[in-house]
Formats: C-alpha cells, sequence, structure tokens
C-alpha cells in the first residue's frame, strides 16, 4: 500500500537507454542521489561519427545486469527497500529505449515493485530538483541533441511547452559544425572550448530572433556556418577556428537567451531551469545567469542550472521525475512499450497557430 | 524442474512452462512489431494460470537468435534480468535448434533457416539424434542461398540422408533452386515452419545453464556500420565490451 501520509523515504531504482548512455540510478525522494551509474558508448560510436542505433542497442543489452546489480550496491540498498522501478519510455532510439523498458518491467515483474514510465526530456528537466528545490510555476529551457524547447512547469508533473525549434535541434546543429571544422562527436564541449578562445567575427544569422513567439530555428545558421568554411575553402583562405567557433556560439546563445528572457517575461515563473545536454555549455550558462541578474527585482526568477554530471543522459534525473509521477500515482503497467517520438504536451498558444 | 521458455526471435511471440521434458502450457501469439507490449503480460498469463509465481521457476530459457534484432534484444534482456534478480538459471537456445527440433525424424536433414532478405537466409543444419539435442552439421550462420546449398549438397554426398526438409521461414520461393540440387526434399508443415517455446524447455534442460551477466543474443552478423568501418580503416572489430566506459 502506498500511504501518502506517511513521513518514510521513497526510494526509486531508475533506468535509462535512450541514446548512447545505458544508466542506472537510485534516488531517494527525488532529490537525493544515492547512486548513478553511467556506462556509456561514445567511443564505440566515434568510430562512426555519430550515434548508429544498432549498435547502441547491442551495448545498451551488454551491461544491463551489471549496472542494476551496482546501482543497488552503490547505494547500499537491497529490492526491498526499493518503492518505484523507473524507465525512460520514450523520446529516443526505439531498439536502444527497449532494452530500458524490457528490463525495468522485468525488474517489476520479477520483485513486485510497481513501474513507472518517464518521458526522457521530463527527466532533464527534472535533473534541477537534484540539484535545489523548485518553487513552482517553473520555466524551462531545454537544450540537447535531439530537443531545443522552451517549457512551462505548472507542477511537478504537469509541462507544457511554450516555444519548440522548427528545424535543428540546438544540439544537433553543433554536432553538424563539429563535423565541418574536423571535431570527434559529440562536439559540444570541444566548440564551446574554442569559443572562449575567439571573437564573433563573422557575425552569422540570428534566426527568427525577433518573431514574438518563442520558437527557434538553426538550420539557417549551420547553412551559413557551412557556405562561410566552404567559400574559404575554395578561394584557399585559412579561416581561424577559434573565431568560427565563436561566433557560431555567439549566434546560438544570442537566439537561445533572448527568446528566453522575452518568456521569463511574459510568464513571470519562480524558478528558471535549464536541462540537456547544451545546458553543460558554459557560454550558455553564463549568458542566462547575467541576464537573468538584469530582469526588474520583481520577476527574477530563482535559476537552477543543474550539475555539469546531470546535463547528459542520466538514470538520476528518470528517478528525480519518477518521484513526481510517484507522489500523483502516476504508475506503468506491464504493457509499457518504448515510444521513440514521445512528445510532451503543447500548450495552447502554440496549437492556435 | 520448472522451466518458463520464450522466443521473440521472429514475430511469432512464443512462451511456454515445462515441467522437466514435459510441456504443461505453450502460448503462441502472432504480433508483428509488440513483443514489448505482450511478452510480460503473456508470462504474467501463464503463471496465473498455472497458480504460480516467477520466484518458483527453477530455470529461464530464451532464443539467442538468430532473428530480429530488435526481437531478440526484449526476449533476451527480460529473461536476463528474472534470472539475475531472483537468482535462477538461465539458458540460451539456438533458435534454428529450435525449429529443427520441430521436424526431426530419421534418416532426415533438417534445415532450418529465417528468411533474412535478398536470397540471405540465417540457417544451419541439423540431424536427429534420438534422445539427445538434435546435432548441428552445418553452422548456425548468415548465408547466401547459394553458399548454402552448396554446403547442403556438399554434406549430402559424404552422408546418407533420406531426405532434407527446409523448416522455417523464406524457402519456398527458392523452389527452382532447390530442384537442382537432385536430393529429395520437403519443406516443413506450418506448425514445423514456427518457433515453439515449448520445444526450447525441452532442448533448455539438457544445456549448462549460463551466468546470467554473460548472456546474449546471437546476432550471426556485424551491423552494416561496423562492416564498413573495418573495411575502410583495417582495423580487428574488437570486443564490443571494449567500447563501452563507466564514467
Ligand atoms: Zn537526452
Amino acid at each position: 500500500m502506498i500511504n501518502l501520509d506517511s513521513k518514510k523515504d521513497i526510494r526509486i531504482l531508475a533506468y535509462e537507454s535512450s541514446c548512447d548512455e545505458t544508466s542506472t540510478a537510485v534516488v531517494k525522494n527525488g532529490r537525493e542521489i544515492e547512486s548513478m551509474i553511467v556506462a556509456t558508448q561514445i567511443k564505440s560510436h566515434q568510430r562512426f561519427g555519430g550515434v548508429v542505433p544498432e549498435v547502441a542497442s547491442r551495448h545498451h543489452l551488454e551491461v544491463i545486469t551489471q549496472i542494476t546489480r551496482k546501482a543497488l550496491e552503490q547505494a547500499n540498498v537491497t529490492w526491498n527497500e526499493i518503492d518505484a522501478i523507473a524507465v525512460t519510455y520514450g523520446p529516443g532510439l526505439v531498439g536502444a529505449l527497449l532494452i530500458g523498458v524490457s528490463a525495468a518491467k522485468a525488474a517489476s515483474m520479477a520483485t513486485g515493485i510497481p513501474l513507472i514510465g518517464v518521458d526522457h526530456i521530463m527527466g532533464h528537466i527534472m535533473a534541477a530538483q537534484l540539484t535545489a528545490e523548485i518553487a513552482y510555476p517553473a520555466l524551462a529551457l531545454q537544450v540537447s541533441g535531439g530537443h531545443t524547447e522552451i517549457v512551462l512547469l505548472k507542477d511537478p508533473t504537469h509541462f507544457e511547452i511554450v516555444g519548440d525549434t522548427r528545424d535543428d535541434a540546438a544540439g544537433e546543429a553543433y554536432d553538424k559544425i563539429g563535423r565541418v571544422l574536423g571535431v570527434n562527436y559529440p562536439a559540444g564541449k570541444t566548440i564551446d572550448e574554442w569559443a572562449h578562445r575567439g571573437n564573433d567575427t563573422f557575425h552569422f544569422p540570428r534566426a527568427m530572433m525577433e518573431d514574438d513567439d518563442y520558437d527557434f530555428s538553426f538550420s539557417g545558421l549551420k547553412s551559413a556556418f557551412i557556405n562561410t568554411c566552404h567559400h574559404a575553402d575554395q578561394i584557399h583562405q585559412e579561416l581561424n577556428k577559434y573565431d568560427l567557433a565563436a561566433s557560431f556560439q555567439a549566434a546560438v546563445v544570442d537566439v537561445l537567451a533572448h527568446k528566453t528572457i522575452r518568456a521569463l517575461k511574459q510568464y513571470q515563473p519562480k524558478t528558471f531551469i535549464m536541462g540537456g545536454g547544451v545546458a553543460a555549455n558554459r557560454g550558455l550558462r553564463d549568458r542566462m545567469e547575467h541576464e537573468i541578474t538584469l530582469l526588474p527585482e520583481n520577476i527574477k526568477p530563482k535559476v537552477i542550472l543543474p550539475d555539469l554530471k546531470l546535463c547528459g543522459d542520466n538514470a538520476a534525473m528518470i528517478g528525480a521525475a519518477a518521484y513526481n509521477l510517484y507522489q500523483d500515482g502516476k504508475f506503468a503497467d506491464l504493457t509499457l512499450n518504448a515510444d521513440p517520438s514521445l512528445e510532451l504536451p503543447y500548450a495552447d498558444s502554440m496549437l492556435n497557430e | 524442474m520448472k522451466i518458463l521458455s520464450i522466443s521473440t526471435a521472429t514475430n511469432q511471440l512464443s512462451v511456454a512452462l515445462n515441467e522437466d521434458q514435459r510441456v504443461i502450457t505453450e502460448k503462441n501469439e502472432r504480433d508483428e512489431r509488440n513483443h514489448s507490449e505482450h511478452l510480460d503480460p503473456l508470462f504474467q498469463e501463464i503463471l496465473t494460470e498455472n497458480k504460480l509465481t516467477l520466484k518458483e521457476i527453477d530455470r529461464f530459457a530464451v532464443a539467442i537468435g538468430p532473428g530480429s534484432y530488435t526481437g531478440l534484444r526484449i526476449g533476451v534482456t527480460t529473461v536476463k534480468m528474472f534470472a539475475s534478480i531472483l537468482h535462477k538459471e538461465l539458458v540460451g537456445v539456438s533458435t534454428l535448434q529450435a525449429l529443427a527440433a520441430g521436424a526431426l525424424s530419421d534418416q532426415d536433414l533438417v534445415i532450418a533457416g529465417i528468411d533474412a532478405r535478398n536470397d540471405n537466409y540465417f540457417a544451419g543444419a541439423y540431424l536427429d539424434q534420438q534422445e539427445q539435442a538434435p546435432i548441428c552439421v552445418i553452422d548456425d550462420g548468415h548465408y547466401h542461398i547459394d553458399t548454402l546449398l552448396a554446403a547442403i549438397k556438399k554434406y549430402y554426398e559424404d552422408h546418407p540422408v533420406k531426405e532434407l526438409v527446409f523448416v522455417g521461414s523464406g524457402f519456398e520461393k527458392q523452389q527452382k533452386l532447390l530442384e537442382q540440387l537432385e536430393i529429395p526434399y520437403r519443406f516443413g508443415t506450418q506448425k514445423q515452419n514456427e518457433i515453439h517455446a515449448g520445444l526450447i524447455g525441452q532442448l533448455a534442460l539438457q544445456e549448462k545453464p549460463v551466468d546470467a551477466d554473460e548472456l546474449l543474443p546471437k546476432y550471426l552478423r556485424r551491423t552494416q556500420a561496423e562492416a564498413d568501418w573495418h573495411q575502410k580503416t583495417g582495423k580487428p572489430f574488437g570486443s564490443d565490451r571494449d567500447y563501452v566506459e563507466e564514467v
């Protein structure tokens, strides 16, 4: 029996396998990481210059039982002390998601512990809950390889997308221009470092920046970048890679910051959160923090930037989000399936466009 | 000994409960894409009907391949977790051996295969061994039909078998080539062409259990990306485990 009035600690064992990281974690009360194991496959996919789904799925399966045991061992708990088993069921690569989903369901069946399916994006945003307490309503800028979204959090389980990318995600653009610069996948960290050593000399376009919605577009920026490099190639001109990186990053950060600040002014949330792999980007973190200090005192939100190790894919963030679903009584059953194109709901303002 | 066995290797989902050699229940379901949704509820159904819990199962058995990569992983992940958490025995059985086991008869050579498109097959050939598990005489592999038939012909020249029996999927369309072999042959019946978890359970009874951490599908084929990379760089494939690091 689940007794919501009791003061008993709630422990969740969580799984994440949506892309190229296999992760398990034990999270206490949605806030405290008791263990977190991340097995990364980056070395494997670097051979191919990007994630190969079939290879990713094979690697997930190779480690799944071991990292389940490790998460329990490191947290120093047994199955008896676990209150729920949580798993990312989408969005992501279907074959990769299915390893986590199959494993979590089997674990739930074998132990009788209830199951919770978690949206990967909700998980990324809830990494913030592992860093500090979120006051609601909150607004999140969620930036990763597959997503660039502004999300309104009405309460811990009701999220709405108020702004979205029309084409490429920001992280995807980083990887693509990284390839042009000869940077190994994943390129974000290196581009960020280079950007700090150069200047914005190329003035790439800032798409849709002045539009009065909260949507993004990065394909124009990507094309402008690639054209600049190709043109220089043709006339045998060497471009400064640090300035290229700085100019690209300035364009991305400008648009993200500009639109997010406008959304903060409109929605006036109590907390601002950043989530996703690109939330580890120093340029973006510094810029957002700075811009928020400039907001009028009465609408200045609390800012939560998750720890760098929680920006990438990990199971702890899934355990954090699952705790909120647990409190809401939102459980899954044994028919839970992977949903590769799972999406948070869109706000009415976006559906009326 | 209670054995719970499954196959998710093809578009047929099969689950069975055996008591030693005896098949107590076998449930089969055709579902093209939904093994993930149907597998655990089917387990639950069998357990409920037999008034059992997973804890009372002594050994788990699974078709480890070849077959649909995604399908194999769903089945293998599930039983690995069961065995690992409940500290029970675990056995992987060749999908092709299980197919062959359903069509064995004295003096016939059973060729079990799964259509892998473009005239390619995951296939192997098996002989009856009376009381024991069928013996493999052409290794499970990924073969072009010409290569497979050449291997069968060679085997036939050295060993007197009465008839060839083709079971599994996709052999009917090769009738013309099969005629050219000039060896008596027949196709399996519909029942023989499907994988039965009950047979997997019986085969698993004779196998030595393996460590749940170690059990992995037998894909019998590298991914295209790996093959291309290997060809381009000349580097060895290396152990899959070396590519995954804990951070
Ligand atoms: Zn992610």
